[in-house]
């Protein structure tokens, strides 16, 4: 009789979860939102590859931003989304719309400049810079020490394969 | 600068005998430049009143600037536009960071919405809506929404593979 | 004397005739004979990049050591760079060549110990031309194509030139890492190398 009544129960509701059929985790996709507060890194034009926060989001294309690092600022101005990427930096509770003296102080106290250094972003994006600067001399140097550093890793590899 | 930039344009008839002192008409307007603007006070001011170009003068012609050019803002422009089939009147509205940006927007939007020409839109105006509760469009409303945050699900790096027409890997969309 | 004009009466009058050599000639070139045109242009002293200092290692772009690395000892005339490889390095010997087709690197030797003598002596003009041997046409070279040519000697004069030019340069590269081997080695340009985007 209670088997009879499973078997309607799953016939009317056939995606209703049972406990039998094993619990699958789901958890929400971990996009970076766009949202007051996120901090953006600049790709191209004239504020290349400086970062500013969103203070405000005019569309669903275009922010305002603002980036008051002491070194490399960013001007308040509208730029398309597609300018810009997300970076996992939030100032946290940004009102809409804040002034610059407030952003301002927002951004030192949450120590975005420390936390943007610190990630593996920023030192990449440094390291392709700095590769990109070398001049002829200094590639070539780049290449022969690879190949020695190569030539002891492959060295030190045979050695352990030729003694398994 | 955008496109678009406002004028204040003062004009009148000219002075006669019977009417030394005639009355001044105003109007802002949205053009390219200040020759365009001053065409279109004529064109405006002769629709309204009896009074051409070759009977009137400009009396003074200034640009406004606007005043926070740095705050988003939402904008109620009041338009009258011909289209193919007859007149309208419409109401539309748009965030933008300046009126003339607003303005300039709005004739991108009626372009590509009913492709419609400059020559075929009048502006009748244009106000800051300061209370969201005044807004009345939805695709506005939304934008308006408390804690407002959204992913970019599906982005197209356009400097990667620029020029390129074959790539051996597919795109990545997630940055 | 002779070449006076004479006069002459006639019945109503008298006339003077121009002696025959003072008269116009009968002859007169039917085509305007073409005058050259006067150049009014001259040559502009040729004026190096600021780049191209002595010493400094340029890449050569054109003719047979294309690709090669090798040392400006001295601006020529005419845009004209003195380079040598040094010979021993990459075999690039002292040798002019054309200061366009040339990257300049940023990277520079010190060519203070190199002889000046030498270096002067083989910025005189002619020092590369004299003894080129006028090449053989006809009947004799004709013959002697099949054959394997005779190998060129160098001359010992320039064997010992490239040899006190090189002596000081090779002393000074051996001192900094990795440069003989710079020197030695080739450009060349690969996948996703953008030489308009790239430092030299």
């Amino acid at each position: 009789m209670q088997r009879a009544r499973e078997l309607v129960q799953r016939l009317l509701f056939p995606t209703a979860h049972t406990v039998e059929m094993g619990d699958a985790d789901i958890t929400t996709s971990a996009w970076r939102l766009v949202e007051v507060g996120r901090v953006v890194l600049f790709q191209g034009g004239e504020y290349n590859g400086r970062i500013a926060t969103i203070v405000e989001i005019i569309d669903h294309k275009r922010v305002l931003v603002d980036g008051p690092n002491k070194d490399a600022p960013v001007p308040r101005q509208s730029i398309p989304l597609a300018k810009v990427s997300l970076t996992p930096i939030v100032i946290p509770k940004l009102p809409r719309a804040a002034g610059r003296g407030f952003v301002a102080a927002q951004w030192e106290k949450n120590e975005v400049d420390k936390k943007w250094a610190e990630g593996t972003w920023s030192k990449k994006r440094e390291a392709f810079q700095k590769r990109k600067q070398l001049n002829d001399f200094e590639r070539f140097k780049v290449m022969k020490l690879r190949k020695q550093a190569r030539f002891e890793v492959r060295k030190s590899l045979a050695k352990v394969r030729s003694a398994a | 600068m955008g496109r678009l930039q406002e004028y204040q344009i003062i004009g009148r008839h000219l002075p006669s005998e019977a009417n030394p002192t005639p009355k001044l008409y105003r109007m802002r307007i949205f053009a390219p430049n200040e020759v365009v603007a001053k065409s279109r006070f004529w064109y405006f001011l002769g629709k309204l009143r009896k009074i051409k170009k070759a009977n009137g003068e400009i009396v003074s012609v200034n640009q406004i600037f606007e005043k926070r050019p740095q705050k988003v803002k939402n904008f109620g422009i009041w338009i009258r536009y011909d289209s193919r089939s007859g007149t309208h009147n419409m109401y539309k509205e748009y965030r933008e960071m300046s009126r003339t940006d607003a303005v300039d927007a709005l004739y991108q939007d009626m372009a590509a919405r009913h492709r419609s020409r400059f020559r075929q839109i009048h502006i009748l105006k244009v106000i800051e809506v300061e209370k969201t509760a005044d807004i009345r469009r939805p695709y506005i409303k939304q934008l308006l929404a408390k804690n407002l945050k959204f992913p970019l699900p599906h982005r197209i790096n356009k400097t990667v593979n620029k020029g390129k027409i074959f790539s051996a890997t597919r795109p990545s969309t997630f940055f | 004397m002779a070449d006076q004009s004479s006069t002459k009466k006639f019945a109503k009058g008298e006339r003077t005739i121009p002696h025959h050599s003072q008269k116009a000639s009968k002859y007169y070139p039917a085509v305007d004979v073409a005058a050259p045109k006067k150049a009014r242009k001259s040559i502009r002293p040729a004026k190096v990049r600021p780049s191209l200092t002595p010493g400094t290692v340029v890449i050569l772009l054109a003719g047979r050591f294309r690709g090669k690395r090798v040392i400006v000892l001295k601006h020529l005339e005419q845009g004209v760079l003195l380079v040598t490889g040094p010979f021993k390095v990459n075999g690039v010997p002292l040798r002019r060549v054309n200061a366009r087709y040339v990257i300049a690197t940023s990277t520079k030797v010190d060519i203070a110990g190199v002889d000046d003598s030498v270096v002067k002596k083989a910025s005189e003009a002619g020092y590369f031309t004299k003894d080129k041997a006028s090449k053989k046409t006809g009947e004799d070279a004709f013959f002697k194509q099949g054959e394997a040519p005779e190998k060129k000697e160098t001359s010992k004069d320039r064997v010992a030139d490239q040899k006190a030019v090189d002596k000081a340069l090779l002393a000074t590269i051996k001192k900094e890492a990795h440069l003989v081997d710079y020197l030695s080695s080739t450009f060349s340009l690969r996948k996703s190398d953008r030489p308009h985007a790239m430092v030299f």
